[in-house]
């Protein structure tokens, strides 16, 4: 076998746990993915999008005179040229505590930040729709712009709706318990200020699409790199006005996409309305400024959080806001990621009383949606640096505070202090206590003062984190007014050669999905990797799935999958019961052969029992001919992955800058069906952590220009600045899901935040510096230490060399 | 994201490069490696209606040493000067620093002449070259004419080469024996543009004291020459105390322009600090090669 199987103990084939390379891997790294950028379609034209320059404007007249009479330009289209049936996107996730609003294709009276689409041009080459686009004439009225979202607060501030009386576009309240009696009789309170910085998910490949109309079959076909193709398909239909089944969205390799490419967006409505008034298949392909402007950025919020202990230092409340910044629009996922922060602030600690206000505010800004974490770490920073603030006030050591607040295993499942979530599974002290002795806590503990005296500045810094996956069960998403479904089916075919072909709704974006779904059908039916294909990108033979990819959901289809191989086992072992004339019961299904219990060679193979399915001439009473079956999975409740990370850094205090020593991470995400796989999710995380955290963001001046619209200024994390992993994991399987999988896609990125702040103010303890705010720049630490007097006795000396 | 449309020239002697920026200077641009040039016509941030494209001009690439003078021709690439024995010798300053350019990609395409002369506030051969004392020889179909480095590079991105001018060739004095360089910069990741960069040249006398001084330093603006720094530090044992002035001198003269990336009061304090870790290396380095 090619892929390394394993025979197991009692000699059957296992794929499942086994740390199988990605089949994905080498079609695309040698240069054979097929991605948007390489779609090409005979007679295809190509557009480009004319965006606003400006922040906040009222359009006074748009002159595209010049750019139509540019030869071989097809149309312009503003939004008086629109049809007027085309439909704006709605918001998915609509709790009634948020005003209405939508995605619309172009801006029509007013531009509400730099990037918004403004006009199009479609051309027979790229370069021609670019000259063209310069020809266009908009003239603008400047508004004064909001780019502060607490300024954006205020009453008298510039709106941008102005059908609302203010910018609040939501305010979701958290109460439970009785917070203001446990800050009543607290013996401690910490709080924190904190600012969770806006950046971006910035996958390698930007957006894009080819939308092909068939005037014949009056169908469109759409290519899309979207996360979520048949909720896509629904979306088009209604905005288009067109039934969902004459629409088929395709989606090819996908360069990454990391919540960036779950949104809706005005491109996909644009590149319709050419190709069915064109006639001829229309692409457009983002380019990098256009991303740093008009694809979702994400994580910006403004919080004030407050804890109160008791004199033992345990937890007995949590109250606060956060404040969040959705730039101009609503996203497609709503307020879904603040909704997430505060419904995860509790993190694996103990307690009941709990006290949240969520407000959701616009501004000039480009739309902030959906990225890795989805609400997660904007929550896990601000509470474990107030773990850590905890432990300060009462002269604690911070692993030893988490400690006496973790939620204990035998306390699952258990329902959290926000009221609306409960944990399954987990033994949080544990990963805590593995990730310490991983590291070594207590002797980097002994060095600390020692490597001080040399001028050295070692800090330790710990992050818990917890990580909702598998989102999730449809009967919730709907109680939380999420105007789609969670499940996830599968479809199994098996071809009358014997081969097996599995049918997945999910979108492949570099998360192994292939590998890890045929892992799961050749573990079923006990077969070769390389007999089990795997078929995606394509809503007309692949299941519906109201979600899409993301929400760490491989879980759900795999639970799917393996549904729909049980189904498939059954009924082959009827046929071959039929045809070896036993009965069903007498019949064994193993490394996909099928005997009789006690004779092993009369047997029939998998290829054998196909062809008798498909021929049909002798099939049991009602069994219908051919091998195929369509299961659908949806998750009873949510797997709850968690984990520890312990970093360890050194900070040059001249400078400001920070060295990794150690990135220690403890990870429980139940059984792992491939560790390797597990490996990069958790590694790729964890560095779009530390790139959040130290490196990126997205700056915008005091008139709402962005700073930040190229690589030279908004940087990402290269291999320099991330560290070496060391991981392990525990094991705590999941009692909703089939295997007892919890999804991980996410678990990565939950804690590196906190772990680098808490590293660094542990580092710097000397000087008493607390950084609550990201990113943590060398210029802000410099400044930090200057001010704390760190270079006023002469130390600013010791460090020359 | 597509360049405008322009015209493209690909001359393949110098002679015939100079005719077509007689011609053409005030609207076309020079293109050698193209490192900062392609993305900012991407960008469409710069427009030119033609390109007179060098890279045809291969006897510009060159590096020579001759009567205590270094020759580097302007279109020597930047990976070709990191890895020549003849610049270690002879300049190891310019060695030094050209490994803090951007990455090895970058450095196989990128040329010297262009990188001096498109003189980014954060780029390396400006400041190393200026505290070098390098000079340039230009010409155009009007003549030849030699312009130290120290004139020829302006603020902000700018230079007084003419438009019909072309860049031949770089010439630095060879660095004696009794001399030290160092270079030190800071950017955010490794690779990045420089928030601050500063490069020494020490010339040290037979008492242990420095009888010449070249310190210039970057922070935003402009590669500037720090004369009070160098006064400090003429004539003097390099002490810790003195050491201690001249990086105070520095970080009072320099000119520093702050950005998202570093405030001005965050790039004074790098240079005054790079200046102290330059000098510590230079210093070091003399040390060290003493007792050899």
């Amino acid at each position: 076998m090619s892929e390394q199987a394993e025979m197991s103990e009692q000699g059957k084939v296992t794929w499942i746990g086994k740390p199988v390379p990605r089949r994905e891997d080498r079609p695309l790294t040698a240069g054979a993915g097929r991605y948007m950028a390489d779609i090409e379609m005979p007679g295809m034209l190509y557009m480009v999008v004319l965006r606003s320059p400006q922040a906040h404007a009222k359009i006074v007249s748009i002159d595209t005179d010049a750019a139509r009479a540019m030869p071989g330009v097809h149309a312009v289209y503003t939004a008086a040229d629109l049809p007027e049936e085309l439909k704006p996107f709605p918001v998915i996730w609509r709790p009634p505590v948020l005003k209405d609003d939508s995605i619309a294709a172009l801006a029509s009276d007013r531009v509400r930040n730099v990037g918004e689409e403004v006009a199009v041009v479609v051309a027979d080459t790229q370069q021609i729709a670019e000259d063209a686009r310069e020809l266009i004439r908009v003239k603008y009225e400047r508004l004064p712009a909001n780019v502060d979202p607490i300024k954006a607060l205020e009453p008298d501030s510039p709106r941008i709706r102005d059908e609302w009386d203010d910018n609040v576009a939501a305010l979701f309240p958290f109460r439970n318990g009785d917070v203001d009696a446990a800050f009543a009789e607290a013996a401690h309170v910490v709080d924190g200020h904190f600012k969770i910085n806006r950046h971006a998910a910035m996958p390698m490949e930007t957006r894009g699409v080819v939308a092909s109309w068939d005037a014949l079959t009056e169908t469109l076909t759409f290519w899309s790199m979207s996360q979520a193709a048949s909720l896509l398909r629904t979306e088009l239909a209604k905005s288009l006005d067109l039934p969902d089944n004459a629409i088929r969205v395709m989606t090819p390799n996908v360069g990454g996409a990391f919540g960036a490419k779950w949104d809706r967006y005005a491109e996909d409505l644009l590149a319709c309305v050419a190709t069915r008034r064109l006639g001829r298949p229309v692409k457009w392909m983002e380019d990098r400024r256009e991303h740093f402007q008009s694809t979702v950025h994400a994580r910006e919020q403004i919080q004030d959080w407050e804890m109160a202990l008791d004199e033992d230092g345990r937890i007995l409340g949590v109250r606060g806001r956060a404040v969040a910044d959705l730039g101009s629009c609503v996203p497609s996922s709503g307020i879904g990621t603040q909704w997430v922060t505060g419904n995860t602030i509790p993190n694996q600690y103990k307690f009941e009383n709990y006290s949240a206000d969520i407000i959701a505010v616009l501004t000039n800004k480009a739309r902030a949606g959906s990225y890795r974490g989805f609400g997660g770490p904007e929550s896990n920073f601000p509470m474990e640096r107030l773990m850590d603030k905890a432990a300060k006030e009462l002269g604690v050591d911070p692993a030893e505070l988490r400690f006496r607040n973790q939620i204990q295993p035998e306390d699952m499942p258990y329902p959290t202090a926000t009221g609306m979530a409960v944990y399954d599974t987990g033994d949080y002290p544990g990963a805590l206590r593995r990730a310490l002795e991983m590291v070594g806590y207590e002797k980097l503990r002994e060095e600390q003062p020692k490597l001080r005296e040399q001028g050295i500045y070692r800090g330790l810094g710990i992050g818990c984190y917890v990580h909702c996956t598998g989102f999730g069960p449809s009967a919730m998403l709907g109680m939380i007014n999420y105007d789609t479904s969670g499940y996830e089916g599968a479809r199994i075919r098996i071809d009358p050669g014997g081969k097996v072909t599995v049918y997945t709704g999910m979108i492949p974006l570099g998360q192994g999905t292939e590998t890890s779904l045929a892992q799961i059908a050749a573990d079923s039916f006990g077969i070769d990797m390389d007999d089990v294909r795997v078929v995606w990108g394509d809503t007309s033979q692949t299941p519906y799935t109201g979600f899409g990819s993301g929400g760490s959901r491989s879980n759900l289809a795999m639970t799917a999958v393996m549904n729909a191989a049980e189904q498939l086992k059954a009924k082959m072992i009827r046929i071959a019961a039929h045809t070896l004339e036993a009965s069903p019961d007498d019949v064994e299904f193993a490394d996909g052969h099928l005997s009789v219990r006690g004779v092993p060679d009369s047997g029939l193979t998998m290829p054998e029992v196909a062809r008798i399915a498909y021929l049909a001439h002798s099939l049991p009473e009602g069994e219908e001919p051919m091998l195929q079956t369509q299961q659908v999975f949806d998750p009873p409740g949510f797997g709850w992955a968690y984990g520890c990370h312990v970093g360890v850094v050194d900070v040059d205090i001249q400078t400001g800058m920070m060295d990794w020593k150690r990135y220690v991470i403890v990870d429980d995400c139940g059984p792992m069906v491939n560790p390797l796989i597990v490996r990069g999710q958790i590694e790729g995380g964890v560095a779009q952590g530390i790139g959040g955290a130290l490196l990126e963001e997205m700056v915008y001046d005091e008139a709402g220009q962005p700073m930040t619209s190229s690589f030279m200024d908004y940087l990402m994390p290269t291999f320099h600045d991330v560290p070496d992993y060391e991981i392990d994991h525990l094991v705590s399987p999941s009692p909703h899901i089939r295997g007892g999988f919890k999804g991980m896609g996410e678990s990565g990125v939950m804690a590196p935040a906190a772990v680098v702040a808490n590293a660094i103010v542990d580092a710097l303890a000397p000087f008493g510096i607390e950084v609550d705010e990201l990113p943590i720049t060398p210029n802000v630490l410099w400044r930090k230490l200057r001010d704390a007097g760190a270079f006023e006795d002469g130390r600013s000396a010791a460090s020359v060399g | 994201m597509k360049p405008a449309q322009f015209a493209l020239d690909t001359p393949q002697s110098a002679s015939e490069a100079l005719a077509l920026l007689s011609d053409h200077g005030d609207s076309a641009k020079v293109i050698a490696g193209g490192q900062s040039l392609v993305p900012m016509l991407n960008f469409r941030l710069v427009t030119p209606e033609r390109l007179i494209d060098i890279n045809g001009l291969e006897d510009l690439a060159y590096i020579r040493e001759n009567d205590g003078v270094l020759a580097i021709g302007a279109m020597t690439r930047q990976q070709e000067i990191e890895a020549s024995p003849v610049i270690a010798a002879a300049a190891p300053l310019l060695a030094e620093a050209t490994r803090e350019i951007a990455h090895p990609s970058i450095r196989n395409r990128g040329t010297v002449g262009g990188s001096l002369l498109h003189n980014d506030p954060s780029a390396e051969y400006p400041v190393t070259l200026l505290c070098l004392g390098a000079e340039v020889e230009v010409a155009s179909v009007r003549g030849n004419r030699t312009i130290p480095v120290s004139d020829l590079i302006l603020p902000w991105f700018s230079t007084t080469l003419e438009p019909d001018e072309l860049l031949l060739e770089i010439r630095v004095p060879v660095a004696g024996e009794s001399t030290s360089q160092a270079f030190e910069e800071l950017a955010r990741r490794k690779g990045d543009f420089a928030l601050a960069a500063v490069a020494v040249a020490l010339t040290f006398g037979a008492s242990g004291a420095i009888e010449k001084a070249a310190i210039a330093g970057t922070a935003g603006r402009c590669a500037q020459r720090l004369t009070e720094a160098e006064r400090a530090l003429t004539g003097e044992v390099p002490t810790d105390s003195v050491v201690g002035a001249v990086a105070a001198a520095a970080e009072t003269e320099i000119q520093p322009v702050g950005d998202i990336h570093a405030d001005e009061d965050y790039r004074r304090h790098l240079v005054a600090l790079m200046t102290r870790r330059a000098l510590a290396k230079a210093i070091g380095d003399r040390a060290g090669s003493k007792e050899d």
